[in-house]
């Protein structure tokens, strides 16, 4: 196989795959990226075998084949190459030697033979433009539970309707869930996927690299996810289990509710929970008619409040959280207004964008700490 | 200047069995379990002291000593039952009294003087108060520190009652051997002899520092200690304000080593609902459950397993014992079993968004059955998993339930 490719478009393509790529050596082709040429253009393969990615950029095949290179090693040395093209060959001693400008290197790789065959598409279930996409995943990501024993956790439910999509991660201490009304008109009755949380940031770095309005194709069998981006194909597996029933657990009604500005509320947390219990992060927000105090109970480090002025006429709650679960939201919301429900210290809590955003709907429901 | 009671039971256990049967007054009593049995004394009469038995010591080496005593498994509820009443007593006579077992008691009775008039007559009436309730002898140490108190009581006994009068602390305590200071065991006492110290006398004359040096951070204690002050553990601190326990647990020696998996799982079962009673008892929170297996061969294993939220709920702890003892179990025939809870909060920390409910109803249900317990005894209700596992509960010194202990919130 010998091929010449520029420099930049090599980076690029190479860069997609590293969030792909073992970093374990345990399966040592798994650390490897398959490089296929053939006719005007070469294909990379990276595959960790719960995720894959296959991408492809323009090069002059002189002599068309297949080899596999060290997926680290390989983008680590390009980047320093300056930017001029970059001629690939590799020998049927499985050695790839590169040759820029007056750098010359070769790197050991490994045959072809043992890299894993990835699945292939089928049928296109909804076409969906990708920035929808990522902003629900923006929505919804940091929700998603790190503990690796509740593994129907560490991912997100997506749910496909034909008017529309819907997206719910939950850690089982939050849940946030967010829906978005778009026609797809492939889309018979309801379809239903776990989609792990890799996949999902995977999805988010191949929205940075295109255009807003691309098309997202979509689709799935029974063990796979895929999505292509143009030329850029990602694939999952998909995460296996029960998702808890997350209808059951969003409120119904509240029985208070403030308004509050998304940057003030956040900067206040911000600095009250800088003295919160380490391990907790516990804050304490207090609304009272006409005030909302955020506090922090006197540990170690000291102790700190902020009082934040607000329409409210109820009855006095004080209720316990985790900071990092409101910083985590504020972030992630895109209006300028929220509002926070709340009934009583034992209940859940919610979040929302003041007022909606038209064609979408973004709850946060958000279960208290006692302390 | 503080006025501290230490009130002690006498031979708590043995007397409580002699109120049930009155043949047994003045003979060889021994509470613990049976002759040939394993396990340790966990009380004897003064009948029975007088041969050299003594508590904690095996039950086996009792017989030897003593082989004509009588030997009793002990009734539990019973104790509980009248520790109880003890307790009841105690606390109308005081609001500050803290049990530190299950037979002796803590009061602070500072300032009260106009309430109950001098220190030796309020004794007096207490002493009158506990045997009217429980037919009980007790006998009570009085004296500016709680250590010193409960080297007055002891001095005291049977029946009797010690006032230290303020200033003779250290006179008082001089003549005692060292072993006396409550602390000093057989391993100090066998250091300090190296040293030629063998009254508590000998070590009030010596520089703190000195034994600082020699014996540590404990060493500063005992120099207090020497002096008749409050040193050290859990002597710092006010009568009833007791730190919360770091950890709490509860171990099972079988009668015979066992392979059969069914009877130590539920052994375990029963094991994880005495440690969780517990827990509510102290309104706190675990968030680690760690299993104790030992086999024939006395080798011993612990393992370890954080939860991912707090609990002190019975199915938690049963569930995560139990899969601790299926991860780590070689099949061996097993002699004891521990299930130890810790990492231990006064707040329930994060609420779950799946299983409040779940909680909320279990809480209320093991509610229900803690009372039934307090009223009936331990094995009265028990998870259907822990049926095979109830055994005659042994009589030891730190039962679940000690009185005062209860929850206030709620």
């Amino acid at each position: 196989m010998e091929f010449t490719v520029t420099k930049s478009d090599l980076v690029r393509e190479l860069g997609l795959s590293q969030g792909v790529v073992e970093k374990k050596t345990t399966i040592p082709i798994l650390s490897n990226v398959l490089v296929e040429a053939d006719g005007e253009k070469i294909v990379l393969t990276a595959t960790d075998l719960e995720l894959g990615i296959r991408c492809s950029c323009t090069a002059r095949v002189s002599k068309p084949g297949a080899g596999t290179i060290p997926a680290r090693r390989l983008l680590d040395y390009v980047r320093l190459l300056p930017e001029a093209d970059i001629s690939v060959k590799i020998g049927d001693n499985q050695w790839a030697n590169l040759l820029c400008g007056r750098s010359r290197t070769r790197i050991a790789g490994m045959s072809r033979e043992s890299f894993p065959e990835l699945p292939a598409m089928p049928e296109v279930l909804a076409e969906i433009p990708i920035s929808v996409l990522t902003s629900m995943i923006g929505r919804t990501i940091f929700a998603i539970s790190s503990e690796e024993s509740r593994f129907t956790l560490n991912g997100a439910l997506v749910v496909l309707r034909e008017n529309g999509v819907t997206m719910v991660a939950t850690d089982g201490h939050r849940l946030a869930m967010t829906e978005t009304v778009i026609e797809l008109p492939e889309v018979r009755g309801t379809y239903r996927a776990l989609l792990p949380r890799k996949a999902m940031s995977e999805v988010l770095k191949l929205g940075q690299e295109s255009d807003l309005d691309a098309p997202l194709k979509f689709s799935g069998d029974d063990n796979h996810l895929f999505f292509q981006l143009g030329q850029r194909l990602l694939i999952s597996r998909k995460l296996t289990g029960n998702f808890p029933d997350y209808e059951r657990v969003l409120p119904k009604e509240h029985a208070n509710s403030v308004a509050l500005g998304r940057d003030e509320l956040r900067a206040s947390i911000e600095r009250v929970s800088q003295f919160s219990d380490e391990r907790s992060h516990a804050v304490r927000l207090r609304v009272s008619p006409g005030e909302l105090r955020i506090y922090s109970s006197l540990s170690e480090t000291g102790e700190s409040e902020e009082s934040l002025p607000v329409e409210y006429g109820g009855p006095q709650v004080e209720i316990g959280f985790n900071a990092q679960y409101l910083i985590d939201f504020l972030r992630a919301v895109p209006t300028d207004a929220v509002t926070f429900s709340f009934r009583d210290a034992q209940s859940a809590g919610e979040m929302q964008p003041s007022g909606g955003v038209e064609g979408q709907v973004y709850r946060y429901v958000i279960m208290p700490m006692r302390v | 200047m503080k006025t501290y009671f230490h009130v002690d039971m006498d031979a708590f256990f043995v007397s409580v069995e002699e109120i049930f049967d009155p043949s047994l007054k003045g003979k060889p009593v021994v509470v613990g379990g049976g002759p040939d049995q394993r396990g340790v004394v966990s009380a004897a009469s003064y009948a029975a002291r007088k041969f050299g038995v003594h508590s904690a010591m095996p039950l086996r080496t009792a017989y030897q000593h003593c082989p004509h005593a009588i030997f009793l498994e002990g009734h539990p509820h019973r104790y509980r039952e009248y520790s109880e009443k003890v307790f009841r007593a105690l606390n109308r006579f005081s609001p500050q009294v803290e049990m530190a077992s299950i037979d002796e008691a803590y009061l602070d009775l500072t300032g009260t003087e106009r309430l109950h008039g001098r220190p030796l007559k309020a004794a007096h009436e207490l002493h009158e108060a506990i045997r009217r309730d429980t037919a009980l002898n007790c006998s009570i140490g009085i004296a500016t520190s709680r250590m010193l108190a409960k080297v007055a009581s002891d001095q005291a006994k049977p029946n009797g009652i010690l006032w230290i009068l303020p200033g003779q602390e250290a006179a008082f305590l001089a003549p005692l051997d060292v072993r006396k200071l409550p602390g000093v065991g057989k391993v100090t006492e066998r250091r300090l002899a190296e040293y030629g110290i063998r009254k508590v006398g000998d070590v009030a004359r010596l520089e703190p520092a000195f034994l600082e040096r020699h014996l540590g951070e404990w060493g500063a204690a005992l120099a207090g200690k020497a002096q008749g002050l409050d040193a050290g553990g859990w002597f710092e601190g006010e009568v009833g304000a007791r730190e919360d326990p770091k950890s709490i647990s509860h171990e099972h020696t079988f009668a015979e080593d066992t392979t059969d998996a069914e009877l130590l799982e539920s052994t375990l079962a029963k094991l994880s609902q005495m440690v969780s009673r517990r827990l509510r008892e102290h309104e706190l929170h675990a968030r680690t459950v760690q299993l104790k297996l030992r086999y024939s061969d006395f080798s011993t294993i612990t393992r370890a397993l954080t939860l991912e939220r707090t609990t002190q709920l019975d199915i938690d702890l049963i569930e995560h014992s139990r899969l601790l003892f299926r991860r780590n179990w070689t099949g061996e025939a097993v002699r004891l079993l521990g299930v130890q809870a810790s990492s231990l909060d006064r707040d329930e920390g994060q609420l779950d968004l799946f299983e409040g409910e779940r909680t909320r109803r279990w809480r209320k249900a093991l509610g229900a059955v803690d009372q039934l317990r307090d009223k009936f005894g331990e094995s009265v209700v028990s998870v259907a998993s822990g049926l095979k596992g109830v055994y005659e509960e042994k009589t030891h010194e730190n039962p679940a339930g000690l009185p005062g202990r209860r929850r206030r919130k709620e």
